[in-house]
């Protein structure tokens, strides 16, 4: 029977009540710990609090578990500090005698010789920065404000962290894939698969039987030698369908990580899946990256026609030749990842007062069609061409009294770009890399590689490239030991990355918590001669 | 350009003399952060001379400029070194920087606070800018950056430099004046801590 009347609204509110309580409460340890943990943030909304000592106040943002104990919940190294790992594996393992003893994989800051933690205890280091042996803990530890509902959502939370066996890893093989979109470059495509097969095989030549666990000291907790197999997937048919296409090659054959692969004009749906998934995706060959803050699994080495398009507004800017810069007009193909360049350019230089114009050339235009176009060009005008090496080749004469050429050295072909000599004089390139003179040490050090297993060299920067991403990874799951978490794979990639002697096309590769893209400048170039491949820099080494 | 001091300051920073250990209720640390002892706050000071190096950083303003230029405007500085990205030790060196440079607010004489990105080619002056803006800093304190050569001259003269960010350690250098000797020490400081030894050497000269 319905109720009517007087008391029927706060009924109604009454149901209203119980069913958000219902919500709070199936919420209550599925994201409200989470949002604890990683971003600061209480359930009401409003900023996680935390003291230090009296006066030492820090919220929200900055006061989240994330930042020491990172996303893995497996602690770091910070200088001589190891911050200690909070998984909660981690937290209620029973005392051991010796790290020996402790059947947890090793990270750094792990300790075996500590009562394990209980609910209440653990509460209490969170709010007092008392340990479960009831002494003080570090004094970077805060002490948080959370009551018991929140205390038991982020408890809840640390539980759920690092938890057990993961997916494509087995007792002896460790199982990567690798993502080939369907426009991607053929020649490039089966330059990349030579070089990553002939890294697997290598890297299994030693193991072709499985070893046994070897025990060490409490430092070092050695590792069974794993089989890194390789899966290709090579998606078909339209974006739209590739994420699809992806989770199914998931599901069938699970993988730890996806290393390296190769894209076209766009890799978004590719890093969709990677984010939702919480796969990490090592460092893709693409031009044209996604760039979006809040993603944690997707890393590049370069940032691709992006960061060329940040290189043109910083020299544009740099030259001081603003004021007298009429228009610059920027040329892209339709269907080509230059319309993402151009619209990068035009808000690099937001700022700055010039005209931007985009021209489009439509995606089967001739090279006729294309100096119609550039005969369009107004005296002073800068252009910069978004274009491929067929374009490239296929320029006239270059439209009378333009001031400047900027070409996109990632596009047009580096150093081989076939830029006819009529243009070199007014052109400058974008070169997203170290300069060929000053690489060479770096470079011979793969192309060596190549030689002794006879691999040609098809698509220099790509392969090496590609070797760099199978050495970075290699290194990364060396120091993971047998602690295989998708979320701890990033962390340590981001912690060596600087460490590494061999950076191939780049000068020095970093990364840190949020920062996603290893190397971060380029130069401007220009051709020496009206042919030939020698390149003058304009400047130096260049973090626009 | 090196500065110039009584030779017996120079003899004693040398030999490493001059070294000040304070234990607080609270600190450091060695291997591992949350062991028990561990929890104790230590911070060891000592008397250093160095010499700036002419080396040419960005300030977060935008603007290049020559680090001897900026320390020797005749302020009293106090420095450090962090990496917007860093999550531990520089959010907190920053915060005590924040609260120092509030509590100093009627004293006659103001520092130079200087914050020198370790992690210069992720670290433009407008990143720069923004991470000073968290930690409410106003005028008279900038954070620098410029090329890794730059950064790593200044770690290097200051003996900061550990080979990459991650590795760094917490570490608050100051000066009352051009000439003078440095104060350096390592370890965490509270605000107020960081009052009292600056208006220590201040006072001290």
């Amino acid at each position: 029977m319905m109720m009517r009347g007087p008391y029927a609204r706060p009924l109604r509110l009454r149901a209203l009540c119980a069913v958000l309580a219902l919500l709070v409460a199936a919420t209550t340890h599925a994201g409200v710990g989470e949002t604890i943990y990683r971003q600061g943030i209480l359930l009401s909304g409003e900023p996680l609090q935390a003291e230090r000592e009296p006066g030492m106040h820090i919220e929200g943002a900055t006061a989240a578990c994330i930042n020491c104990h990172r996303r893995s919940g497996l602690g770091m190294t910070e200088g001589r500090r190891a911050i200690p790992p909070i998984a909660g594996r981690y937290l209620f393992h029973p005392r051991a005698a010796n790290a020996d003893e402790l059947d947890l994989p090793f990270v750094e800051g792990m300790k075996a010789d500590r009562d394990p933690y209980d609910e209440a205890t653990l509460a209490r280091a969170i709010r007092t920065g008392v340990g479960a042996d009831g002494q003080p803990l570090s004094y970077l530890m805060p002490h948080f404000q959370l009551d018991d509902v929140q205390m038991a959502s982020l408890i809840s939370y640390l539980r759920s962290l690092s938890p057990g066996p993961v997916p494509g890893v087995t007792t002896s093989v460790l199982h990567f894939a690798t993502i080939i979109t369907p426009d991607a470059d053929p020649v490039k495509r089966d330059a990349m698969l030579e070089v990553l097969t002939k890294f697997f095989d290598d890297k299994n030549r030693y193991t072709r039987a499985e070893s046994p666990r070897l025990h060490s000291s409490r430092r070092m907790m050695f590792k069974v030698n794993r089989h890194w197999e390789l899966h290709v997937w090579q998606l078909a048919g339209a974006p739209q369908t590739w994420e699809a296409q992806l989770r199914d090659k998931l599901a069938t054959q699970p993988v730890f990580a996806v290393i390296s692969g190769l894209g076209g004009r766009t890799w978004e749906p590719v890093q969709h899946f990677c984010e939702a998934e919480g796969l990490p995706c090592l460092f893709p060959n693409v031009d044209l990256p996604v760039d979006r803050q809040s993603d944690f699994d997707s890393l590049y080495l370069s940032k691709g026609v992006l960061l060329e398009a940040e290189l043109i507004a910083h020299n544009l800017r740099a030259s001081k030749a603003g004021a007298s810069i009429h228009r610059v007009v920027q040329i892209y193909r339709a269907k080509d990842i230059g319309k993402d360049a151009a619209a990068a350019l035009r808000t690099a230089l937001h700022d700055e007062a010039m005209t931007v114009v985009e021209e489009t050339l439509g995606a089967g235009a001739s090279g006729h069609e294309l100096n119609a176009l550039l005969a369009k060009s107004q005296p002073n005008d800068i252009l910069v061409l978004w274009l491929r090496k067929a374009d490239i080749a296929a320029l006239g004469r270059p439209p009378a009294r333009v001031a400047r050429v900027y070409l996109s050295g990632r596009m047009a072909g580096l150093e081989q770009a076939p830029l006819p000599g009529k243009w070199r004089g007014l052109t400058r390139m974008a070169y997203p890399f170290n300069l060929p003179d000053r690489r060479r040490v770096q470079v011979d050090y793969p192309l060596g590689w190549f030689r002794m297993r006879q691999i040609p060299v098809v698509a220099e920067q790509v392969q090496a490239d590609t070797y760099l991403v199978c050495a970075i990874v290699s290194d990364a799951i060396n120091h993971m030991v047998d602690t295989f978490v998708r979320d701890y794979l990033v962390e340590r990639i981001e912690e060596l990355l600087e460490h590494r002697i061999i950076t191939g096309y780049y000068p020095r590769l970093a990364l840190a918590p949020q920062q996603r893209f290893a190397s971060k400048g380029g130069y401007i170039v220009r051709f020496r001669d009206s042919n030939g491949t020698s390149l003058t820099p304009e400047g130096d080494w260049t973090v626009p | 350009m090196t500065d110039t001091n009584p030779s017996w300051v120079r003899t004693l920073a040398v030999c490493g003399v001059l070294v000040l250990i304070q234990t607080d209720a609270l600190a450091d640390d060695d291997a591992s952060e949350h062991h028990a002892h561990a929890a104790r706050r230590t911070t060891i000071s000592t008397t250093q001379q160095y010499a700036i190096p002419e080396v040419r950083l960005i300030r977060d303003d935008g603007v290049g400029v020559l680090l001897p230029a900026e320390m020797n405007d005749g302020r009293p500085v106090v420095v450090n070194f962090i990496f917007t990205t860093c999550g531990s030790i520089c959010p907190l060196m920053s915060q005590v920087f924040g609260q120092f440079q509030r509590k100093l607010d009627t004293d006659a004489r103001q520092p130079h606070l200087l914050s020198i990105s370790t992690d210069p080619e992720e670290d433009t002056p407008g990143k720069l800018r923004q991470y000073a803006q968290r930690f409410g800093a106003r005028d008279g304190w900038n954070h620098y950056t410029g090329t890794v050569e730059a950064s790593q001259s200044a770690q290097r003269a200051f003996d900061v430099y550990r080979g990459d960010k991650m590795s760094h350690t917490p570490v608050t250098l100051m000066r009352a004046a051009p000439g003078r000797p440095w104060l350096r020490i390592e370890g965490f400081l509270t605000p107020d801590e960081l009052l009292q030894r600056y208006r220590q050497l201040l006072s001290t000269g």
